[in-house]
């Protein structure tokens, strides 16, 4: 963190907030973190912040004593920020309207100038579901890919390799993964059998990866896993999100068809991490390798994007298109994940703007983008980021960046695709089929005869039997969501 | 509140593909008053073959839709569009590239025709294209302007657009 504190991110203001709009957030987030409620690891902290900020926010003097105060801090961390943003938007002037409309910002954020060339010190947990149904092709090709990165291990990166059915065990500690013939030995021990409980194997990996946290390092969570977890949902998300408070990202991989995708996509996106589907066990050990060798590419860690939107503001959805695909959903702070090495991370955010009547200029956010550069030993300086548009009568006659076109594009069809599973969860079956319908020939116009084929297929299927098969949701939503990846928009 | 050409389903202002299909959003002014729609069929197609260049009126639509995959593309914001398809290395690169919908197989040139707005109306020019360009099933001489009107079909080669002129009433 920095040291100069954003109160008015801490209580989730925007930073024209009325002196009652303060009140009410100070009292929601005083109720919910309040130390007898809430037993989280950064809970009591996180309460006297909030007391702090409520403190100088709600005296005028203070204030405008404050946002002076942080004024400056901004304008000099603009200089030695550890990040640089460009934010590009979807129209150069808003419409000054008495309706709302909608608004796009793309943000591409890279690390400044002068980074370490060295490779990160990885810590790493591979949390591996071993119930019946990994049975076989599924835990070998599992076993193959996990000897192949522990082989391909620095001095001074961590793994441990943790099995989980209805409970969790350590199956190779991190000591024991620095000789390989005795990680082969351990790894062969493991056997499939028993149910799925997610919440244990998290919870294990977690305390493995904890243990071993290297603030000039990446900490990162791999969790393989073929089946829907029994009962324990609600744990897993908790477990998500004490792990992104700690600085932890966790990936999924889902093999075959059985397993919750809501549910990893859930988990992914709230601590910055992705999901990768694998229709067959011969992808793994690739994926492992590909997931391994990213780690390594890392040269920011923990990155957040931060901050508030204006009053008049409100994020609809966000989607991080750089360097994994992946719904962010649609409050701040964001989790961001790593930054690799020569690369950016980027992510589109929507907007919905409320009737804004005559005004020249809007403030649309104040964002902080934070993070930490590996391998220097101290936390990064967060760079603050100010989005402003001018209000005019004329609409912007110049087309949309190009950019945010071709991300949109992508997006739209995700969108799509979603829309027609939630339909046919309603039993809305003629109405998803027919939205299946239209996004095959989107597809088909962009090139994407398989995916196409794949819509069609589902459309007709609901057509018969009123349901979407549990494949064909998959291969639709990890389908189109590659499609945001830059060489498939034709981006460089 | 604006609306999706394709399937009139409403988008706020700003958006950019239309939610319910995906369609390509053209519109850069609000269609009014939030709930009033614009009824499409009633408008009249020789009424309709209005828009003059860069300022266009408020409330016009145009741009030209992919026959087979019902894509709208945007024409906003000049007087003449060249239609082609980019090519890698080349140089020359068409406003509009129709490469997204398999123009090389289709027989598309690199700038096969341009699309001319002014006073006088649209009208569509073929440029010493290799296969051709046709209006309405007519093939145009080439450097020939001839007029477009709402509804007409332009074929490149063997892509066919449909030309979409409306004006709000």
């Amino acid at each position: 963190m920095t040291d100069e504190l954003d109160y008015y991110a801490i209580l989730g203001v925007p930073r024209n907030a009325s002196v009652e709009d303060i009140r009410r957030a100070y009292r929601e987030a005083a109720l919910r973190l309040h130390p007898d409620k809430n037993e989280g690891p950064d809970a009591t902290e996180l309460f006297l912040q909030v007391n702090k900020a409520y403190e100088v926010l709600s005296d005028r003097e203070t204030r405008t004593a404050y946002d002076e105060e942080l004024q400056s801090f901004e304008a000099e961390q603009l200089s030695k920020a550890s990040f640089k943003a460009t934010v590009v938007q979807s129209r150069r002037r808003l419409l000054s309207l008495d309706e709302p409309q909608v608004h796009y910002l793309l943000v591409d954020i890279e690390p400044s100038e002068g980074l370490p060339e060295a490779r990160p010190a990885i810590n790493l947990a591979v949390v591996i579901d071993r119930s019946t149904s990994m049975r076989g092709q599924r835990l070998d090709q599992l076993r193959t890919a996990t000897l192949k990165i522990l082989q391909r291990m620095n001095r001074g990166d961590n793994t441990s390799v943790v099995a989980f059915s209805d409970k969790a065990e350590v199956v190779v500690s991190p000591e024991q993964s620095r000789d390989i013939s005795v990680a082969r030995a351990r790894l062969s021990l493991l056997q499939a059998g028993g149910g799925t409980e997610i919440g244990q194997g998290l919870r294990m990996g977690l305390d493995e990866i904890a243990r071993n946290f290297s603030r000039a390092g990446v900490n990162h969570l791999i969790l393989l896993t073929d089946g829907r977890t029994y009962g324990d949902e609600n744990e897993c998300i908790e477990l998500a999100d004490r792990s992104s408070l700690k600085g932890i990202t966790i990936h999924g991989v889902g093999i075959g068809n059985d397993w919750s995708d809501r549910l990893l996509d859930d988990i992914a996106t709230r601590t910055g991490g992705s999901v990768a589907f694998l229709d067959s066990p011969h992808a793994i050990v690739q994926v492992m390798e590909d997931i391994f060798e990213g780690l390594g590419r890392t040269v920011a860690s923990r990155l957040r994007l931060e901050g508030s939107v204006a009053q008049q503001v409100d994020l609809r959805s966000s989607f991080r298109l750089l360097p994994e695909p992946m719904p962010m959903g649609d409050s701040l702070p964001m989790n961001l994940g790593h930054l690799p090495k020569d690369g950016l991370v980027r992510v589109l955010l929507e907007m919905v703007i409320h009737p804004i009547g005559k005004i020249s200029e809007l403030t649309l956010a104040h964002f902080t983008v934070d993070g930490d550069i590996l391998g220097q030993g101290v936390t990064g300086v967060a760079l603050p980021v100010q989005v402003k548009i001018p209000v005019s009568d004329e609409p912007d006659a110049e087309p949309p960046p190009e950019q945010i076109t071709s991300a949109l594009s992508q997006i739209s069809l995700y969108r799509m695709q979603e829309k027609a599973r939630h339909e046919a969860e309603l039993g809305q079956s003629a109405q998803a089929a027919r939205r299946l319908e239209n996004l095959a020939t989107q597809l088909l116009a962009s090139g994407q005869r398989d995916l196409a084929r794949a819509a069609l297929s589902e459309a007709d299927r609901l057509s018969h039997s009123r349901r979407l098969s549990s494949e064909g949701e998959k291969v639709l939503k990890y389908g189109t969501r590659a499609l945001m990846l830059p060489a498939r928009t034709g981006e460089s | 509140m604006i609306e999706c050409p394709s399937c009139k389903h409403q988008e706020f202002v700003g958006t950019l593909y239309c939610s319910e299909c995906g369609t390509r959003l053209v519109h850069t002014a609000p269609i009014g008053p939030t709930g009033q729609m614009f009824e499409v069929d009633t408008v009249d197609t020789a009424d309709s073959s209005a828009p003059t260049g860069r300022g266009l009126a408020a409330g016009a639509i145009f741009g030209l839709r992919v026959v087979a995959t019902g894509d709208m593309v945007s024409l906003v914001g000049r007087d003449n569009y060249t239609l082609g398809r980019a090519a890698g290395s080349q140089a020359i690169v068409p406003d509009v590239d129709l490469d997204t919908y398999g123009a090389q197989d289709q027989g598309i040139s690199r700038l096969h025709a341009e699309i001319r707005l002014d006073e006088s109306g649209m009208h569509v020019v073929d440029l010493d294209s290799v296969n051709g360009t046709l209006v309405n099933g007519k093939r145009l001489e080439p450097q020939e302007p001839a007029p477009l009107h709402h509804k007409d079909i332009i074929q490149l080669g063997h892509l066919k657009l449909q030309v979409v002129s409306r004006i709000r009433k």
